[in-house]
């Protein structure tokens, strides 16, 4: 129902997940709720705060398992059973990765050095190679500089720019990031945005929860938006963008006041620039 | 704006204040790790084993003269790994004379043996065994103590606990250190910040009782947080493929001056046994 | 409680250590087979806790403050094989890092709050809680109780470590190598602070907690209390109202403090104490049978008794009283009964406070939550 490209022919949608439904203490986080994500495209979750959609990146993410319903990754069953199989669970934590949102509890290690050799010593490369990729991969976010750093001190930016690095040096086909500007400072944020406008052409997967509307059309070719525990539409982020009484039902916009250099007092949607 | 103390700090402040030394304490050992110094350059491999060969010496000799050799070894490490006297006065020797030095106070009045003074009012008798055994404790507690934190601040912490491989410490211990040690700080703000906030709305004095209370359900919250933290933690783990295989991967690397200082250590620590025992 | 290096004797630390690293293998393995993937990060993130925990000025009745242990609540909470790596882990850090106890008696501080502070919390925690519900006040007194034990057993442990140094390591001249006081002076010396102070610390800490966790996260109860009612079971009461419910507990066991010293001194010698003399002397001997299930007694004292009499020599033997043969015992007697007045007296402070007060307190007082 929400596919925005029909598949013909092309490798097995990354993600597939079918009538899901999902309860945690008394409350519905997931509710019938259908979602295909193919393979190379970048992807925007569109919801209000609390809605539910880091519960549904867990679930992309093998982390917890419906009640009901079924996920496919990559055409196969993801499934509690199928991830604690050797072969298919190594495969794929190294294929999915998931920026969490909360960077402390993303850096469990006690210097960044470690935290970005965590995942490639979970694989069991060899410790030459391990060195060497974490060099690259923290030159290539330019966080050489904090290689030996304990991760409280540092700032919010730098922590998610590690959390990015300790994910990437694994080259995962599918990134998963929950609300990846949220709480970054301005500069830090045009960094994340950058890195997800660059991901256009790396045949990467990007899956990316948000509920800011304003970066959405620099980091995604195509929008679900995230209501009541099932995705209420889809489509190109100029598409949803332009749809207002659907962004105000689902609590993705919103009205308020503001005064004008020239003394007018009156209500604007938070989203559309204006001139007067 | 707070709680009036009538002078004397709450509990609150006193347990906030603590918190704060600890985190000085660690953002001090850091800075220190990083100067370049006789210690700082050893491997930390070398500089656990070689240290802990002293320390142990220190704690159990019988030669009153080999214990004083050994702080004076102390003393010239520190200074050629520029760690100040002034922090080593009043973050270790001070310190441990203000608790084993108290401790010790009773003991040439105490101990049996032979009497060498008399105190002119009290009346109390000083015995000399009572003098050595409290110059002993003292004196052992000032070496054993220097020697660690030499260690610890010429080392960033991490690689302390990556060199307890070489005592054939369990990785998974190892790991365990490591991440009690990142998650520490955490846990210490988060307490800090609760109870500043705490402070913050307290207006007048609280009954001895609500006291209590206080204590008790901070400590409360604060349990609940670690365990939503752990957790957390444990997901985060999970989605980077952790199986329960925990291997740990060091930049460790031995060149000569590392050798020349493992001899140095080996040779005094068996000088040090062989004199004292 | 944290012993400094050169306070025990090598020989001490290397049986300490000894004594520790079977509990350590034990507990890694248990707790692996039970935690699998959780143990890292639950173990770490508690021993964190624990380690803050240990920094709280914990007020106490009679004004003052005191240090807990937390060695209670994490028993309590993570079983005492998981509670005995994390307040390892916790003491590690402290001895290494931040020069709180020493590095060679690492193994003596783990052993004595560590390992048996975790046990007796948990034995005494789910002998005297039962099967009685999760949110039961009874339980929230079994756990300020083993707490309280807790840390009264570790500090004991310490104190006869330390008080046995003089005896077995003596210079050629008679002057103690390591720790200085006879057992005579650190029993006493160390069981009265730990009696009073420490041990209301950890008691309130404990205590508290629980009293807390039952109403805010009962779940965190359940790992220690198998086969116990959950709340939300049919008919199951709501978490009681924290302290005031458990008051009726509190005074039985203050008067049961106060009341058992006084019957140990009345009734004579109590059971086992017994001096070396009392083996030969026929009528003593007649009385030990009557107490003993009319089991005579052996001829001569033991050789092990006899040796140890010796150790334990009172320091100021003119002050002793009378009636109780060992004037340590004297000590730790009077500090229970002086314990026991101080809950029976907060207890009535309490009672009095409330009644005295004119209506609801101050608001900052009632907020529970942060």
């Amino acid at each position: 129902m929400n596919q925005i490209n029909p598949n013909g022919g092309a490798p097995p949608p990354a993600f597939e997940l079918s009538d899901v439904t999902y309860r945690y203490r008394e409350v519905t986080a997931l509710n019938h709720l259908d979602l295909t994500v193919n393979a190379g495209r970048r992807a925007a979750l569109l919801g209000a705060n609390g809605s539910g959609k880091s519960t549904l990146l867990r679930i992309l993410n093998g982390l917890c398992f419906p009640d009901e319903g079924t996920v496919r990754f990559c055409g196969k069953p993801l499934t509690e059973e199928s991830i604690q199989n050797d072969g298919f669970g190594f495969d794929f934590r190294r294929r999915v990765g998931l920026v969490f949102q909360n960077p402390d509890v993303q850096l469990f290690s006690p210097t960044v050095f470690d935290e970005v050799a965590f995942g490639p010593l979970q694989l069991r490369w060899p410790p030459d190679q391990i060195r060497r990729k974490i060099t690259e991969t923290l030159e290539m976010l330019e966080i050489t500089h904090l290689k030996d750093r304990s991760p409280h001190h540092l700032s919010t930016g730098e922590k998610k720019r590690v959390a990015l690095a300790s994910i990437l040096i694994l080259d995962p086909e599918i990134l998963l990031l929950d609300e990846p500007t949220a709480a970054l400072d301005p500069k830090s944020a045009s960094h994340m945005i950058d890195f997800l406008v660059r991901a256009k052409d790396s045949g990467k997967t990007v899956i990316t929860t948000t509920h800011d509307l304003d970066i959405v059309e620099d980091i995604a070719d195509e929008c679900f938006v995230f209501h009541e525990g099932r995705i209420a539409a889809g489509g190109t982020p100029a598409e949803i963008l332009s749809d207002e009484a659907l962004l105000r039902t689902t609590g993705l916009m919103h009205s308020h006041l503001h005064v004008h250099k020239s003394g007018q007092v009156h209500a604007h949607s938070h989203l559309h620039r204006h001139e007067h | 704006m707070g709680a009036k103390h009538s002078g004397k700090r709450g509990f609150l402040e006193r347990t906030t204040s603590s918190f704060v030394d600890a985190m000085e304490h660690a953002f001090y050992a850091e800075r220190t790790a990083r100067v370049d110094g006789l210690l700082q350059r050893i491997d930390p491999r070398v500089k656990l084993v070689g240290i802990l060969a002293l320390v142990v010496p220190a704690a159990a000799s019988h030669s009153f003269a080999v214990i004083l050799g050994l702080f004076a070894i102390a003393v010239v490490l520190a200074a050629l790994s520029h760690v100040s006297f002034g922090v080593l006065l009043k973050r270790v020797w001070i310190a441990v004379l203000l608790f084993t030095g108290v401790i010790a106070l009773p003991a040439p009045f105490v101990t049996p043996g032979k009497v060498v003074y008399h105190l002119p009012w009290l009346g109390w008798s000083v015995t000399a065994q009572g003098l050595t055994s409290a110059g002993y404790l003292v004196l052992r507690v000032e070496t054993a103590a220097t020697l660690c934190v030499l260690l610890v601040l010429t080392t960033p912490w991490t690689h302390v606990l990556k060199a307890l491989r070489v005592l054939r410490v369990p990785a998974v211990l190892v790991t365990i250190l490591g991440m009690t040690y990142r998650y520490l700080f955490l846990v210490l703000q988060s307490a800090h910040d609760m109870f500043e906030s705490r402070r913050s709305r307290m207006i007048g004095e609280l009954t001895a009782s609500e006291r209590r209370r206080v204590a008790a359900s901070s400590a409360g919250v604060l349990m609940s947080k670690t365990f939503d933290l752990s957790n957390d933690v444990y997901e985060a783990m999970l989605s980077r493929g952790y199986r329960g295989e925990v291997a740990i991967l060091d930049e460790f690397r031995i060149g000569r001056l590392d050798w020349a200082m493992l001899s140095a250590f080996a040779l005094v620590s068996i000088a040090a046994f062989w004199l004292g025992r | 409680m944290h012993i400094p290096d050169g306070y025990l004797s090598p020989a001490t630390c290397a049986a300490l250590y000894g004594t520790a690293a079977p509990f350590w293998y034990v507990a890694l393995r248990k707790t692996r087979k039970l935690l699998f993937t959780r143990l890292v990060p639950l173990i770490s993130v508690f021993a964190a806790f624990s380690f803050v925990i240990m920094m709280f000025n914990v007020p106490i009745p009679g004004g003052t403050t005191a240090h807990p242990l937390g060695v209670g609540i994490a028993s309590i909470v993570l079983g005492p094989w998981a509670s005995i790596l994390a307040l390892s882990t916790a003491l590690f850090i402290q001895a290494f890092f931040f020069g709180d106890g020493g590095v060679t008696t690492l193994g003596a501080n783990c052993f004595n709050m560590a390992i048996v502070g975790s046990l007796v919390a948990w034995l005494v925690y789910r002998a005297v809680a039962g099967r009685s519900a999760i949110t039961s006040s009874r339980r929230v007194v079994a756990a300020a109780l083993g707490g309280y034990l807790a840390i009264n057993c570790a500090a004991l442990c310490a104190a006869v470590e330390l008080g046995l140094q003089p005896h077995f390591f003596k210079s050629a001249t008679g002057a103690p190598l390591y720790a200085p006081y006879p057992l005579g002076i650190t029993v006493p010396a160390i069981m009265i602070g730990h009696l009073t102070f420490a041990g209301l610390a950890e008691l309130v800490v404990t205590g508290g907690i629980v009293a807390y966790l039952q109403r805010a996260n009962p779940a965190l109860l359940r790992f220690t209390a198998p086969g116990a009612p959950m709340p939300h079971d049919e008919g199951q009461p709501a978490a009681t109202s924290g302290w005031r419910a458990t008051k009726p507990l509190w005074t039985a066991v203050g008067l049961l403090m106060i009341l058992a010293p006084l019957g140990l001194l009345a009734a004579g010698k109590a059971w086992g104490e017994w001096t070396v003399h009392d083996f030969s002397n026929a009528a003593a001997r007649q009385k030990i049978a009557q107490v003993s299930r009319n089991v005579a007694p052996p001829a001569a004292a033991p050789s092990g008794l006899e040796r140890l009499a010796t150790v334990w020599t009172a320091p100021f033997p003119d002050y002793s009283p009378s009636f109780v043969h060992s004037a340590a015992l004297g000590y730790i007697l009077s500090a229970m009964f002086g314990i026991g007045a101080i809950i029976l007296l907060s207890i009535l402070g309490d009672w009095i406070a409330h009644k005295v007060r004119p209506g609801p307190s101050r608001a900052s007082a009632r907020t529970e939550e942060t």
